[in-house]
């Protein structure tokens, strides 16, 4: 069953085409791949579904409510109905710095969706612990290394309980020897099931995980498959020089 | 120079010292909350409103406070017609004054601090699905008041020394008694009590700030 549906997305940034006709769907229980070179468009597509950014034409269907029809938005009520399915994380992590690792989680649904406090610290704390950060919940961000911001960040995402989490090169910032603590983390993910959209650089995370990779290059998907087809036999010469650049 | 001199003079001066620190407070209670309205006047989409607040801003710390103090003082009751209205006592016109040049500068303040928040902030916030007030006085408050507490401390000590401008608009304060002993017993002591007085009050105004700052530090 396809959870997310999108459909011929055009996105323009003054005169540069960045998303020239962007059609992919993403079933249910899902991890899929987003590679491609630096410039493609994979970020403004991934903020697109998100509503970081405003599409000029097409369509993004959420578990079948509109997001954006043919170009046109779905009311504001609806927008963020859609976009509560979501979840993101981003590669440098935008966590709040003000707040504690805990406080961090529970803001947000203390907020949006109104649940008890002692609910909510059951949640936070039981995240925290899937993540390996329970006991550093009282800390504030500066003072945790860059994979423990980002693994804080991803049990945040999860807060919200979205049926889609979508990941934006989230250990592109990291320093090398600490990208395996949180790809580790997104493993775990994946085996629970957890439907995934990742951008990323990691091609051995991509062929492990991933069950489809979509290969994007100059604001267009050129290739989508499973990992074997995509990393094994690429039918275009620009994914082969992609990979030829990218898998060493 | 005698420690009696000293004790008889320091009595008049505190009393002086005592107008110094209510126009401050008065003048940083309400200054900082009208100059943080005035940074989202700057900041809001309606550009006649961000034009008009920036056209105040610009007016306000682009000409002397002095001079300012002197048109709220004298230069509002010659207005023709409404002017008799307009004529204020001499500490409430001060403390306007004050209240009105200061938010300029405070609004400056919290605009740089605003200005340094990184947009993944509003990005974060957005995706969890805070709305646009849940995210000012969540997300985006906290850090600009944050950010800001170290320029806040600098101009609040300009502040207590800007209070001396009453002398100007002869309202009795501080420097008003220094100056009138001075004259009249023919020795400068008045000025160097007046000027341990200021130190007293910037010192525990710093001390102050450098709690407030420790308590907001994040770590
Ligand atoms: N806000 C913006 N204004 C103008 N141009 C933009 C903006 N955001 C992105 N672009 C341009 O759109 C194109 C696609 O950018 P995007 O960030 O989506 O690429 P990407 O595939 O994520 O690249 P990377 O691997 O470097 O993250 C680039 O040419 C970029 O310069
Ligand atoms: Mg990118």
């Amino acid at each position: 069953m396809a959870i997310m549906e999108v459909t011929n997305l055009k996105k323009t940034f003054g005169d540069l085409e960045v998303l020239k006709s962007i059609t992919f769907d993403v079933q249910k229980n899902e991890v899929v791949a987003v590679i491609g070179p630096s410039g493609s468009g994979k970020s403004t597509m991934l903020r697109s579904l998100v509503h970081l950014e405003k599409i000029d034409d097409g369509t993004i269907n959420i578990d079948g409510e509109y997001l954006v029809n043919k170009g046109a938005y779905a009311s504001p009520s609806d927008l963020k109905k859609a976009s509560t399915k979501m979840g993101m994380v981003f590669q440098h992590f935008n966590l709040f710095p003000h707040l504690t690792v805990k406080e961090n989680l529970e803001m947000a649904p203390k907020l949006v969706k109104k649940v008890s406090a002692q609910e909510l610290s059951r949640h936070s704390m039981e995240l925290l612990e899937k993540v390996g950060m329970a006991d550093k919940a009282s800390a504030y961000p500066s003072n945790l290394s860059g994979g423990q911001k980002q693994r804080v960040a991803i049990a945040r995402a999860l807060m919200m309980q979205p049926d889609i989490l979508l990941f934006d090169e989230p250990t592109s910032a990291l320093d090398p020897e600490l990208t395996g603590e949180v790809l580790s983390v997104m493993k775990e993910l994946a085996k629970e099931q957890m439907t995934m959209i990742v951008v990323t650089h990691e091609m051995g995370f991509a062929r492990e995980v991933a069950n489809r990779v979509l290969f994007m290059d100059q604001g267009e998907i050129l290739e989508a498959g499973t990992p074997e087809e995509v990393f094994d036999n690429p039918q275009f010469e620009r994914t082969k020089a992609f990979l030829h650049r990218n898998l060493k | 120079m005698s420690l009696d001199y000293i004790l008889t003079i320091l009595k008049p001066m505190l009393q002086g010292s005592q107008m110094t620190l209510l126009l401050f407070i008065i003048a940083i209670v309400l200054s900082i909350p009208l100059g943080f309205l005035l940074t989202l006047a700057v900041n809001s989409s309606i550009k006649l409103l961000s034009l008009l607040a920036q056209a105040y801003i610009y007016i306000m710390r682009g000409t002397p406070l002095l001079l300012q103090l002197l048109i709220i003082c004298f230069g509002l009751p010659m207005i023709p017609g409404i002017g008799q209205y307009l004529v204020l006592d001499r500490f409430t016109a001060a403390c306007i004054g004050f209240i009105l040049n200061y938010a300029a500068y405070f609004a400056e303040i919290f605009r740089g601090g605003l200005l340094a928040i990184d947009k993944g902030q509003y990005e974060a916030a957005q995706v969890l699905g805070l709305n646009k007030f849940q995210t000012t006085v969540r997300v985006i408050l906290p850090q600009m008041f944050r950010i800001a507490i170290p320029s806040l401390a600098n101009e609040s000590v300009t502040l207590i020394k800007d209070t001396a401008l009453l002398y100007a608009v002869a309202v009795p304060e501080l420097l008003h008694f220094a100056e009138t002993a001075v004259n009249r017993d023919f020795t400068i002591v008045p000025f160097f009590i007046a000027g341990i007085i200021y130190l007293i009050m910037t010192l525990i105004l710093t001390l102050l700030f450098k709690w407030i700052e420790r308590r907001f530090t994040f770590e």
